[in-house]
């Protein structure tokens, strides 16, 4: 094992970044957090980074090490260099936020991003503050993962879409809260918490898999957008990219068995927009041959019982 | 060596080259691919935002077409793919309730998903089963000279619960191949990014300039090419190219190659053998270049 552990920190004192250097003799079982706080006490008190219950329930003490965001507290010095294989640690604050200082990030915008989903209960018509709202054991466990979150801004440091976007687009910690609400059996209007979702971009999440990847709790935040996603449709929000292009996946399993890839774009936008927007890419597929526009997916074998299967999947879900 | 064979949507049409890399391959390598007949689309990570259910039903009966084959292993090339039909086999594995469901669906196809088959990946089949030992000895031209940035996609690391073949923070798998074909691994920020392919139609915006953004890092780290084991990265980074230089003021030029067709040059195909005619950037120049190929 290492004798002894290099860390690079990333400063910013409001100004000016850097990234300062730090050493500590290994210590076997340690937590990262350990790692900060022996460099804040021994090292360098002008260290500045937020933690608290040491317990991973306060959610403060979330930072990247090595391009990766951990709860640091609940986080294992020996597990990180493990997966690193080194002894030589980089500290930035979380990704997606705006930073105060050093490792320490403001949660104000992200709080005030997180109303539009009006993360309360908006309490249904047959309950009452008189007689309850009584919750079966069923039902509160349709809420019981959701409420794990600590809001710790791992998932939101790590979210691909929300690195490229503008701002619109809602955190995943926003996108769980929504659902949170929406599915809880007390609530009376789920659609007040999906419309804002749908309406801030819903459909550009990337389905790259880190929020659900990262989460310090396991929530299962990629499951809960394809609900998201599934509300939206049955509210009637069929009109836009993102759905059309799910049901064009959706309806060429069920017609030929397979995707028409021909027909993908001009399903997804229609026949105008492809022309316009798409041509370029058309014409480049199609000379290297990569797109034949005369081909058409023939019916698989079998495709008989897919539709089934669709047919049964149909029932299911009624 | 035997596998069932799941080619994926994208090796039908746009992707034929990495369907003719692929065959080319395993039949140099003596391992055997017999694809599933009358397999589905495997959703492509979109079908379970309309009905997750169905997402399941439709990869549980991929699945039981490979059991029906009685083989051990189902074999995809697409990251993707394989992440679809694994979380497929997640649940069904895990949730006895689930499993009888959509074993009533298929009932009506006359199929009974039984769990006998595993679903793994070309890039891990030949480390885990084949054996990179094995594999340096079919090696005809080592690719000596060659730089090459792997890009591994999102879908064959995570989430780790269902791919967890290696850890997904600090993945070697790709590197591991690259050597034994004597290519040097170029190391580059964006190695583990997204290529923003499921989006790319409503985060358009974004996704070319992720596109961007993953081509110019490996450039400016000064590698040859990119390899990927994902034809959809493979597809976000080439055919959309063109579209994403509109958004850099430099060049951001990178040609991208499919793992198959990274193994199939050290097994000594030529780059037309392997079909990288096909790709929209131009990767036979720079290959011949750097391989010293006439």
């Amino acid at each position: 094992m290492f004798t002894t552990l290099y860390f690079k920190i990333k400063r910013f004192d409001g100004e000016n970044e850097w990234y300062q250097d730090y050493e500590l003799p290994y210590e076997k079982g340690k937590t990262i957090l350990w790692v900060l706080t022996t460099i804040r006490e021994t090292l360098d008190p002008t260290l500045v980074f937020t933690s608290a219950c040491r317990h991973a329930i306060c959610g403060s003490c979330a930072v990247r090490i090595n391009d990766n965001a951990f709860l640091v507290c609940k986080t294992s010095l020996d597990e990180v260099l493990e997966t690193f294989k080194t002894n030589r640690l980089t500290f930035e604050p979380l990704n997606n936020f705006e930073v105060i200082k050093d490792l320490a990030v403001a949660w104000e915008p992200k709080m005030e991003k997180m109303e539009q989903v009006k993360p309360w209960i908006i309490p249904a018509e047959d309950g009452s503050k008189e007689a309850g709202f009584i919750q079966s054991e069923e039902d509160y466990h349709q809420i019981a993962a959701t409420t794990d979150c600590i809001l710790c801004g791992v998932c939101a440091s790590e979210c691909n879409q929300l690195a490229v976007n503008d701002g619109t687009y809602l955190d995943p910690f926003i996108l769980n809260r929504a659902y949170r609400f929406a599915v809880d059996s007390r609530d009376g209007s789920p659609e007040e918490h999906i419309r804002p979702v749908y309406e801030n971009e819903l459909w550009k999440c990337l389905h790259c898999m880190q929020c659900v990847t990262k989460c310090p709790k396991g929530i299962p935040l990629t499951d809960q957008i394809a609900f998201l996603r599934q509300e939206s449709i049955k509210m009637g929000e069929v009109r836009n990219q993102g759905a059309k292009h799910a049901f064009a996946f959706h309806d060429d399993v069920k017609n030929k068995g397979r995707l028409n890839e021909v027909m993908l774009p001009i399903k997804t936008d229609g026949l105008i927009n492809t022309a316009i927007r798409k041509t370029p890419f058309a014409l480049r597929m199609i000379k290297k041959g990569k797109i034949n526009p005369f081909h058409l997916p023939k019916e698989i074998e079998g495709i008989k019982g897919v539709r089934e299967i669709y047919k049964f999947a149909q029932e299911v879900g009624k | 060596m035997r596998y069932a064979f799941f080619p994926g949507c994208t090796l039908e049409s746009a992707a034929e080259e990495l369907m003719i890399s692929t065959k080319k391959v395993a039949a140099a390598l003596g391992i055997e691919l017999i694809e599933l007949n009358g397999w589905t689309c495997c959703g492509a990570s979109h079908i379970q935002d309309v009905d997750d259910f169905l997402a399941t039903s439709i990869n549980a009966r991929n699945i039981t077409l490979a059991e029906e084959l009685k083989v051990d292993k189902l074999l995809t090339v697409c990251n993707t793919c394989t992440l679809m039909l694994r979380t497929a086999k997640l649940k069904m594995d895990k949730n006895e309730k689930l499993r009888t469901r959509v074993n009533e669906g298929l009932g009506r196809a006359g199929m009974e998903y039984k769990g006998t088959v595993e679903v793994t990946h070309l890039l891990w089949a030949l480390i885990q089963d084949y054996g990179l030992e094995n594999l340096k000895k079919k090696v005809k031209r080592p690719l000596t000279g060659l730089k090459v940035a792997n890009f591994y996609g999102c879908h064959i690391l995570m989430p780790p619960n269902v791919m967890g073949f290696e850890n997904h923070m600090n993945p070697i798998s790709m590197e591991m191949v690259a050597d034994i074909l004597g290519a040097e691994s170029v190391d580059f920020d964006q190695r583990l990014a997204c290529c923003g392919f499921h989006a790319v139609f409503p985060a358009e915006r974004e996704v070319l300039d992720l596109t961007g953004k993953n081509c110019l890092s490996p450039k400016t780290a000064g590698a040859d090419c990119i390899v990927t084991p994902c034809p959809l990265c493979q597809m976000q980074l080439d055919a959309y190219q063109p579209d994403a230089q509109k958004g850099f003021g430099e060049d951001i030029t990178m040609p991208i190659l499919h793992l198959p067709q990274l193994i199939g040059l050290a097994l000594g195909f030529s780059p037309e053998e392997l079909a990288i005619q096909r790709h929209v950037v131009e990767a036979i120049p720079v290959l011949k270049e750097s391989l010293a190929l006439f």
